[in-house]
């Protein structure tokens, strides 16, 4: 796929394509809104599959799985644990809705812009609001059992 | 009307009841199988703004993923799903032979795909007749699930299970298809295949069921698009996208395949669309049994997976699940997503729902065919290191009587 490759080397991504029928995408955090542009308005790949995050220790890792054809093609931001904030793209993609919400509520990151970050989607209402989203390495599932009641 | 009339209405609550006012759909509503919330906004009877709150039966499986064993979990994303159980463990295992240099043998590819097929006509199945049932159509319902009692039992021949088929393995597949039951399988198709013609034929005809779903839900393509919709909803509108067809896993590439689209994008083209698809699986497992390779099923692998990252999907019989694998080397994986069709199409069926009234609420939810158990997902089921945490059915009543009614001794 050399479209892509070119669309993306002048936004200075890091391409990874060893394995076939995938594309990782590695884009600083500040290019996240061009770089979508870029693949849903430039590249014409419109279908978001989903939203992926990742504890990889000081960052959390977002992948955005796009899908078109015989390719998945991903883009990934690094999101530091120190400032968890990264911006929404529902308005280039509005199917992303439910997925940022989803990482939100799995991983904290929040995502500004997504008009529904002030609630909940996945996470029951007694999860603890100083407990770590359940997700990150360091919240053990014992603690989560213990918060949401299942286990005493 | 004068000045103090307008008063004593507003006192009598009828004007207020003409602006904005808020109805809870759910948690638990007889139209819905699995506890999920949405809440309505109306003006009048119009709905004008949906909110779902979705997690109900959130039970953590991608927490529990990341304690087991890369094979253990085969069995755990299993039970993602009591419809589409097969399709999430194949997507899983797709996804850990990403990370792994083996070659799956040809002939398990072919027995991923009857399978796969099998189940697919399961879920259409059983979808058409719940229809049905939300229709007022209830004979429907009963003879639709008759006939879904022979893929049962076909898939029972195979796996060995009825629901939960726990066949495929990493790198293949755990038992085969004896030569003398493809006669058999090929015998029981074709009679479903007809079956679904003649469904097709009543869903053409029988004017109560064409009152309830023709132009119900008139879905665009354009919204679809927009709102990454997935499977029959977007072939519904047109859209060809099938990962079976634009994508091939399993042995799809090899065998020839009908992708089935409508352009009304309404309830009673899904209803088509899948009867439709039902006959189009059948052709697909036909050819697939007659051209099965010969030769090993599976392989043998050490416990350990190399490291790396992987994304893969497939096409359940409600759309594409995407899973995502990534392994740091051992032998348990590192995290494991799971995206299910129902996730995917919900943004749709909460822009299908504005405009209509509450009435149509019910037969619009269903037609996306939704899955909250599997969007959910995942429990923290017991077992972790220090603790194992498994109850027989004793334990289980005992703890139900201890709850609920605490003075009563056991």
């Amino acid at each position: 796929m050399p479209k892509i490759e070119d669309a993306f080397k002048s936004l200075g991504a890091q391409i990874d394509s060893s394995k076939p029928g995938l594309i990782i995408l590695k884009v600083a955090l500040q290019d996240l809104t061009n770089s979508i542009k870029t693949v849903v308005e430039q590249l014409g790949i419109s279908h978001l599959s989903t939203m992926t995050g990742l504890d990889l220790g000081e960052n959390i890792d977002v992948l955005y799985h796009f899908w078109k054809n015989d390719l998945i093609a991903s883009v990934r931001v690094s999101v530091p644990k120190s400032n968890k904030h990264a911006s929404s793209i529902v308005e280039i993609v509005p199917g992303a809705i439910l997925y940022e919400m989803e990482v939100h509520d799995l991983f904290g990151v929040i995502f500004d812009g997504n008009p529904w970050m002030d609630r909940r989607l996945l996470l029951p209402d007694r999860y603890p609001t100083d407990l770590p989203p359940p997700l990150l390495k360091e919240t053990k599932a014992s603690e989560i059992r213990k918060a949401v009641g299942i286990e005493r | 009307m004068t000045d103090n009339e307008t008063k004593a209405e507003a006192g009598a609550g009828l004007i207020q009841y003409s602006t904005e006012n808020v109805v809870p759909f759910g948690p638990v509503h007889p139209a819905l199988k699995e506890p999920e919330y949405f809440k309505l906004y109306l003006r009048g009877e119009k709905i004008v703004d949906v909110i779902p709150r979705i997690g109900y039966v959130h039970r953590g499986l991608e927490k529990a993923a990341e304690q087991r064993r890369w094979s253990q979990n085969t069995y755990l994303f299993e039970r993602t799903c009591g419809i589409c159980s097969f399709i999430h463990s194949l997507c899983y295992v797709q996804a850990v032979e990403g990370l792994t240099p083996y070659e799956v043998p040809r002939r398990a590819l072919y027995i991923r795909l009857i399978v796969a097929e099998l189940e697919r006509i399961h879920s259409h199945l059983l979808w058409v007749g719940l229809l049905g049932h939300w229709a007022g159509f209830d004979t429907l319902f009963m003879w639709v699930w008759r006939d879904r009692e022979i893929v049962l039992d076909l898939v029972e021949a195979i796996a060995g299970n009825r629901v939960h088929k726990s066949l495929v393995t990493i790198t293949g597949v755990k038992k085969d298809i004896p030569e003398g039951m493809k006669s058999r399988i090929v015998e029981r198709i074709k009679y479903l295949a007809d079956r679904a013609r003649f469904y097709k034929h009543i869903v053409d005809t029988e004017s109560t069921l064409l009152a309830r779903t023709r132009k119900v839900g008139n879905l665009k393509a354009e919204t679809a698009q927009r709102l990454c919709a997935v499977g029959p909803l977007i072939r519904s509108t047109g859209i060809p996208r099938d990962v079976r067809a634009d994508d091939p896993y399993a042995a799809y590439g090899e065998v020839p395949l009908d992708v089935v689209t409508r352009s009304e994008g309404d309830v009673h083209s899904l209803l088509q669309l899948r009867l439709d698809e039902i006959v189009a699986s059948v052709k697909a497992i036909d050819y697939a049994l007659e051209h099965m390779p010969g030769g090993p099923i599976r392989l043998k692998i050490p416990p350990a997976i190399p490291a790396g990252e992987y994304a893969t999907h497939c096409e359940a019989p409600r759309g594409e699940i995407f899973y995502f694998a990534r392994s740091s080397g051992g032998v348990s994986p590192d995290r494991v997503k799971v995206r299910t069709p129902t996730m995917a199409n919900l943004p749709t069926a909460i822009e299908l729902l504005k405009g209509l009234t509450m009435a149509d609420v019910p037969v619009v939810l269903t037609a996306i065919d939704p899955c909250f158990g599997c969007m959910d997902r995942m429990s923290f089921v017991n077992l972790d290191s220090q603790k194992q945490w498994t109850w027989s059915g004793e334990e289980l009543r005992q703890y139900g009587i201890r709850k609920y009614f605490p003075e009563r001794k056991i």
